[in-house]
């Protein structure tokens, strides 16, 4: 052994080896998943049929390519060092392929509800005829059944694994990847009921299974787009989950105020992908700007506290700034 | 909430199966009864006229390759053919509004009509003036589907036999 790998790197901020470790992780399960997701589509294409909910199903499915397309490619960009043009380095990538995939949800989901709605509005009767399968004709529909549910067990253990990873890496792509795949079961199992009822004669049931899903898409897209907005203006730092304000900023607020010199400190956390940029602003006790050493010492104590804490600046000030003293959201 | 939803929609399709069986219908099912009504009774269908697939003799029965099929496939039904005369949208409307149980006239798996009228699997290939290889269908309405499939298997039957 001449020497030990390198570590992954997020621009500057070296990975610890757990965060190393899920990254590797991550981009093989995203590999994984964009493989069964071909095999997924190619295969649904091939007994689309006229049901309507298959027809869903599979633009879902073609959709569902887009997260883990968008992780693999800003996961090469977030790996480069800031320069003089992108001072803050390229974290904010993850929030663009986030926006990017937030509206395309959004903008099929609206178009296949309209869709599907005038399907079921027309009292479109879905025709599905005999298909020919080793020397023998059976109902195209139990062969769609058989592709819906043979396919729909792959996303839910990718969902689940990737849903393990996204919390060590703070990665809400990955966490809305993962999401939309744990809740895949349910599009195929609507799809399933769909051709299940046009089975026993209910024409309504596809149209009726297809604007459930397709209302399922357009309230993925809307949920990713008010996560995608939230992080690229700044809002304050949550959990990869947005169900909690992220503790790290408050871990930092309290290093800062235990130190014998500071009287006061407010900071100021935004998130920038999976790393956050930190600016903490500290009035000194009775005004005495301590030396640079100190002030050295107490910015490597918070980044220490976690890797997340990529950029970090501290100003000392007479007085707080004071914008994120109230708690805006109730 | 989702994991209720999720446990009722388990029940659906156990309940939509046991609706199915306890009614004692086959499935799959044509909701407007198509293939319940044709079996032993009288089998309507459109015809236009369509060099070699449809002949239109002017007295006596439509003659050419599909009419024959409507006849083979209405014995195996045992349903007596009636034969109805019109242009390509009008069958394709008299499937529409339920008066056509089936329409020929040479159509083809590419046909525009196809976003209006139901189709069977290609029953035969030919080779068209272009070269282009055009694969034939017959007309049935939408969704009766166990119609349709009764259709497609005697078609495929036939084909290999």
């Amino acid at each position: 052994m001449s020497r030990p790998p390198a570590r992954a790197r997020f621009g500057t901020t070296e990975l610890p080896k757990e965060q190393h470790e899920a990254l590797l992780r991550a981009k093989r399960l995203e590999w994984t998943s964009i493989g069964s997701l071909s095999v997924t589509v190619l295969l649904v294409f091939l007994v689309l049929g006229n049901s309507q909910a298959m027809k869903v199903a599979w633009i879902e499915d073609m959709l569902s390519l887009l997260p883990p397309i968008a992780f693999l490619i800003a996961g090469r960009f977030i790996r480069r060092q800031p320069d003089r043009e992108h001072p803050y380095g390229f974290h904010r990538s993850i929030g663009v392929a986030h926006l990017v995939g937030a509206v395309s949800l959004l903008t099929m989901g609206g178009i296949l509800v309209v869709d599907s709605g005038i399907n079921l509005l027309q009292a479109k009767h879905p025709t599905i005829g005999g298909v020919h399968v080793v020397g023998e004709t059976i109902w195209l529909g139990w062969l769609m059944i058989a592709v819906l549910a043979v396919t729909s067990i792959a996303p839910a253990i990718l969902g689940r694994k990737k849903m393990e990873v996204a919390a060590q890496l703070h990665d809400k792509v990955l966490y809305a990847d993962a999401d939309m795949n744990k809740a895949d079961w349910m599009t195929a199992s609507a799809a399933i009921i769909g051709i299940l009822g046009i089975s026993v004669g209910l024409w309504w049931a596809d149209a009726a299974a297809a604007l459930l899903i397709s209302v399922g898409i357009l309230h993925d897209g809307v949920r990713n787009l008010r996560a995608a907005v939230a992080g690229l203006t700044d809002t304050r730092a949550r959990t990869y989950d947005d169900r909690a304000p992220h503790p790290v900023g408050q871990r930092v607020e309290e290093f800062l105020t235990g130190l014998d010199w500071v009287a006061a400190a407010e900071i100021r956390v935004r998130d920038l992908g999976h790393v956050f940029h930190v600016e903490a602003f500290v009035v000194p006790h009775e005004g005495a700007l301590p030396p640079l050493g100190v002030l050295q010492t107490a910015r490597e104590g918070c980044r220490a506290l976690d890797w997340k804490i990529h950029d970090m600046v501290l100003i000392p000030v007479e007085e707080l700034p004071g914008q994120s003293g109230h708690d805006g959201e109730a | 909430m989702l994991k209720s939803i999720g446990r009722a929609w388990a029940a659906v399709p156990v309940c939509i199966v046991l609706l199915g069986t306890g009614c004692g219908i086959s499935v799959p099912a044509d909701p407007d009864g198509t293939l319940d009504r044709v079996r032993g009774g009288v089998l309507r269908v459109g015809v236009t006229e369509n060099p070699g697939f449809v002949e239109l003799p002017g007295d006596g029965d439509p003659q050419g390759t599909e009419p024959e099929l409507v006849r083979e496939f209405a014995a195996v039904v045992g349903a007596e053919v009636t034969w109805v005369e019109g242009s390509e949208r009008e069958l394709v409307e008299g499937l529409k509004d339920g008066e056509l149980d089936a329409a020929v006239g040479g159509f083809r798996d590419d046909s525009p009509w196809q976003q209006k009228a139901g189709m069977t699997r290609p029953y035969g290939e030919t080779v068209d003036e272009h070269g282009a290889t055009a694969k034939h269908v017959l007309f049935v309405p939408e969704g009766e589907n166990a119609f349709l499939l009764e259709l497609d298997r005697f078609l495929q039957d036939r084909k290999q036999g």
